[in-house]
């Protein structure tokens, strides 16, 4: 028995190691093989017989040195990325007309971003260690969180390096960020790149005295189905908390309005508050029907909301009633506020709507404190100001590192989607109750592209973070609060609602104030602050026509011209030659200025109207303007002629001389 | 035990075999709400950076579907072309040469001004070739 052990052993042994060394063999044969027949190996064949035609024998030696597995290593930010092994002549622009994967990057981006410094990865995604087309993640697929992102959304990784700046090239990030400043977010969540940032709904302090108890219920129950644009978005409250909510809000009575008793009502003349509606230009903030400004809130409805009393005395001093309003403050007397008032209530409201109830007194105690509970328990005071209730702080989560959270963990509720965190955060976003968790986040009513362009946003936070020299921030510019009688009247009318100076302040006027001493006349300006008209015929917010006293004209005036001066335009020799004029004439028609500029009753209405240029603008500025528009105002549809400095000085002479003889006369 | 096991099993494979049989493609809404705003107008790279521009500086009077209609276009006389229809003279240098130096330089009336000293050269070809797409989809 043991003599056939010892003899069979052996056998038994070679076998197996003639079967091992067979195995060892066919792997290392397979390996080789494997290797020489790499998809990246045949790409690159491709792309030298494509290289021999594009060419010449010159650049051909220089690049045959480069072959093989090619990676772009970067440690700082933590990338290996092999797509340049295949994608082998993307930032060379001979191969701007070759087929994928040969062809060069399209656009600007590879001179702003060359790949050295930022890889592929870093704005594209997918996996770059991989070295074949499956891998590198071309497509989503299972298991990998990070597939390559199609064009439409990759506005995301922009963000993740330029923090507050809105890269011109990125619209969706930049609309999406516009959207979550907007609505105020950052209210409830923390969100880097907003901090600082405070959105504040209307103070609620006195809100007894403002809104209609019947109004006020249905707002809560749904914000849009009083105002469609409303910021404030459904709660989905029940009508417990409705009831509550209610009642507590009416106790709200801190600061009563200005007195109106002397007023009498009967006397209004709605006729005349509807000229003063229009004269004011009301319309370039508040819409009406769906038309108009969106600075302040729709008015289609008002009667169906405010008080009387209330609207009367905010009317008068709206800065009283809420001080970080960007409503100016009207110089208005008690009778035009009184025929205003009661035009806006009288024609803004439902015909359903009956005459306004006195206002509430008492209520249950008991709803009235279910009701401070349910404000508490909702975060209302995240946006809102109730004396009594604290700032809860965000009570959402943090939005830090969203985009880099796990897919696979994240809730979809029923959604069949690919589990990806934009899905996620767009489906959060359109329909915050539907994901299969209990959720306090309001329902904002987001169109799905609006919904997309904020996941876009959202996307950007990414967890790691990046070194300083790669991240690009927001320039913050200093608040300006000038002082004396110039700020006091800044202040009133609100002149930075819409204007800037040194970027801060509004930008629904296309005109920053930091040369406007150098670009207007003096006198125009005083004009102008007291019967503001239309420089530009086609545009339809206009300033308002403030009632400003001439004197506070004058004060204005004065400060521009001392204070917002540009040196360069102030040095122009202004007195002209008649043989100027007339050449400036004659260039206005050969240039083809009258395609977009109104002169008399003829031309077009892209550019300001000209027929008071000279009384309107400074020799100075409008030399300026035409010789190199790009410098002042970048993307301006005003053509740069490229005109020489004799041109520019006989357009100029032409265009002072518009205007200029009715301004002496006067 | 064993045949409670083996139920148990079979169970487990069926339930695996059921939830693969009926489980739909997963979506994609983000990006399908973006890509229905876009329309379904297939725009190359290029084309659509020059979309961009031509609502910014052309649409103004040559309309936003470049159909010659936009709002200030009946100031204009000769009125602006309507580019959606394919002409023989309308090439590709031609057209360069109306955008950057002006439609006086090929001989019409001065009222398209240049833009060559705003635009550079690469965003004049992307117009140009955005203005090649009007005409190539109505045709």
């Amino acid at each position: 028995m043991a003599v056939e052990v010892k003899n069979t052993a052996p056998t038994w042994l070679h076998v197996a190691f003639a079967c091992l060394g067979a195995a060892f063999a066919l792997i290392f044969f397979w390996v080789l093989l494997r290797e020489t027949t790499a998809d990246w190996r045949t790409t690159q064949a491709a792309f030298r017989r494509l290289e021999a035609s594009v060419k010449n024998p010159h650049q051909l030696a220089e690049s045959a040195r480069i072959g093989g597995l090619r990676q772009i290593w970067l440690p700082e930010i933590g990338r290996v990325d092999r797509c340049v092994t295949c994608h082998l002549g993307i930032d060379d622009p001979a191969f701007a007309a070759a087929p994928l994967p040969f062809t060069s990057h399209p656009g600007r981006w590879l001179t702003t971003h060359p790949t050295d410094r930022f890889g592929c990865t870093t704005c594209h995604d997918g996996q770059g260690e991989a070295t074949d087309y499956r891998n590198a993640a071309h497509h989503p697929q299972p298991n990998v969180a990070r597939p390559m992102r199609p064009t439409e959304t990759i506005d995301a990784n922009c963000g993740v390096c330029h923090r507050g700046l809105v890269p011109p090239d990125a619209p969706r990030l930049a609309e999406g960020r516009r959207l979550i400043a907007d609505v105020g977010c950052f209210s409830c969540h923390e969100i880097p790149g907003y901090e600082g940032m405070a959105f504040r709904g209307p103070s609620l302090d006195s809100i007894s005295y403002k809104v209609r108890p019947d109004w006020l219920s249905g707002w809560l129950k749904d914000p849009k189905s009083y105002l469609p644009q409303s910021k404030m978005g459904n709660f989905r409250l029940s009508s417990d908390e409705i009831a509550g909510l209610q009642a507590f809000l009416l106790t709200q009575r801190a600061q009563t309005p200005l007195d109106s008793s002397g007023i009498d009502w009967n006397k209004a003349d709605t006729a005349k508050g509807r000229g003063l509606f229009g004269e004011l230009r009301c319309v370039t903030c508040h819409a009406v029907n769906g038309r108009g400004g969106t600075m302040g809130p729709e008015l289609t409805r008002i009667g169906d909301k405010v008080r009387r009393n209330w609207l009367f005395s905010y009317l008068k001093d709206p800065h009283r009633v809420q001080p970080d309003t960007p409503m100016l403050r009207y110089r208005l007397s008690d009778e035009q506020l009184r025929d205003l008032t009661a035009f806006l209530i009288d024609e803004y409201r439902s015909a359903e709507t009956g005459a306004e109830p006195p206002p509430a007194t008492s209520g249950d105690a008991r709803l009235i404190a279910s009701g401070q509970a349910a404000f508490e328990r909702r975060g209302c005071a995240s946006c809102h100001r109730v004396p009594g209730v604290k700032d809860p702080g965000r009570i959402g989560p943090s939005l830090a590192g969203v985009a880099d959270r796990d897919p696979d963990e994240l809730p979809y509720g029923n959604n069949v989607v690919r589990h990806s965190t934009g899905n996620y955060i767009f489906l959060k976003v359109l329909l915050p109750d539907t994901l299969g968790q209990p959720s306090l986040m309001p329902t904002f009513g987001y169109t799905p592209s609006d919904a997309a362009k904020i996941a876009v946003a959202l996307e950007s936070l990414r967890k790691t973070d990046l070194p300083a020299s790669y991240v690009v921030r927001r320039p913050s510019p200093t608040p300006y609060q000038p002082a004396g009688r110039f700020g006091e009247l800044v202040t009133r009318y609100r002149c930075l609602s819409c204007h800037s100076i040194g970027g801060y302040g509004g930008d629904l006027s296309t005109v920053p104030l930091d040369r406007i001493g150098s670009q207007l006349q003096h006198d125009y300006v005083t004009t102008y602050l007291l019967n503001p008209g239309a420089v530009r015929v086609s545009i339809e917010a206009r300033m308002p026509v403030f009632h400003m006293l001439p004197d506070e004209a004058r004060t204005i005036a004065d400060y521009f011209s001392t204070v917002f001066l540009d040196d360069r335009m102030e040095q122009y020799n202004g007195t002209f030659t008649p043989a100027e004029a007339q050449r400036g004439q004659d260039l206005y028609r050969q240039l083809g200025c009258q395609a977009c500029h109104q002169l008399g009753l003829q031309g077009g209405y892209v550019g300001p109207e000209l027929s008071a240029t000279g009384a309107r603008l400074k020799p100075g500025w409008i030399a300026a303007w035409l010789t190199s528009p790009e410098t002042y105002k970048p993307g301006t549809l005003q053509p740069d002629y490229g005109l020489s400095n004799t041109d520019a000085r006989a357009l100029t002479a032409y265009l002072s001389t518009l205007g200029r003889r009715e301004a002496s006369a006067r | 035990m064993t045949r409670v096991s083996i139920t148990a099993l079979l169970a487990l494979l069926l339930s695996a075999a059921c939830k693969k049989s009926s489980s739909p493609v997963p979506g994609e809404p983000m990006l399908n709400a973006i890509r229905a705003e876009q329309g379904g107008i297939g725009l190359s790279f290029s084309e659509s950076q020059g979309k961009h521009l031509f609502l910014q500086y052309c649409a103004t009077c040559h309309g936003d579907e470049g159909r010659g209609d936009g709002q200030n276009a009946s100031n204009l006389k000769p009125p602006p072309p309507d580019l959606t229809v394919s002409r023989n003279d309308r090439d590709a240098a031609s057209l360069r040469k109306v955008i950057a130096e002006g439609s006086a330089a090929i001989g019409r009336s001065p009222l398209s001004p240049p833009r060559g000293r705003s635009l550079s050269g690469e965003q004049i070809d992307d117009l140009v070739a955005y203005c090649q797409a009007l005409a190539r989809k109505k045709s």
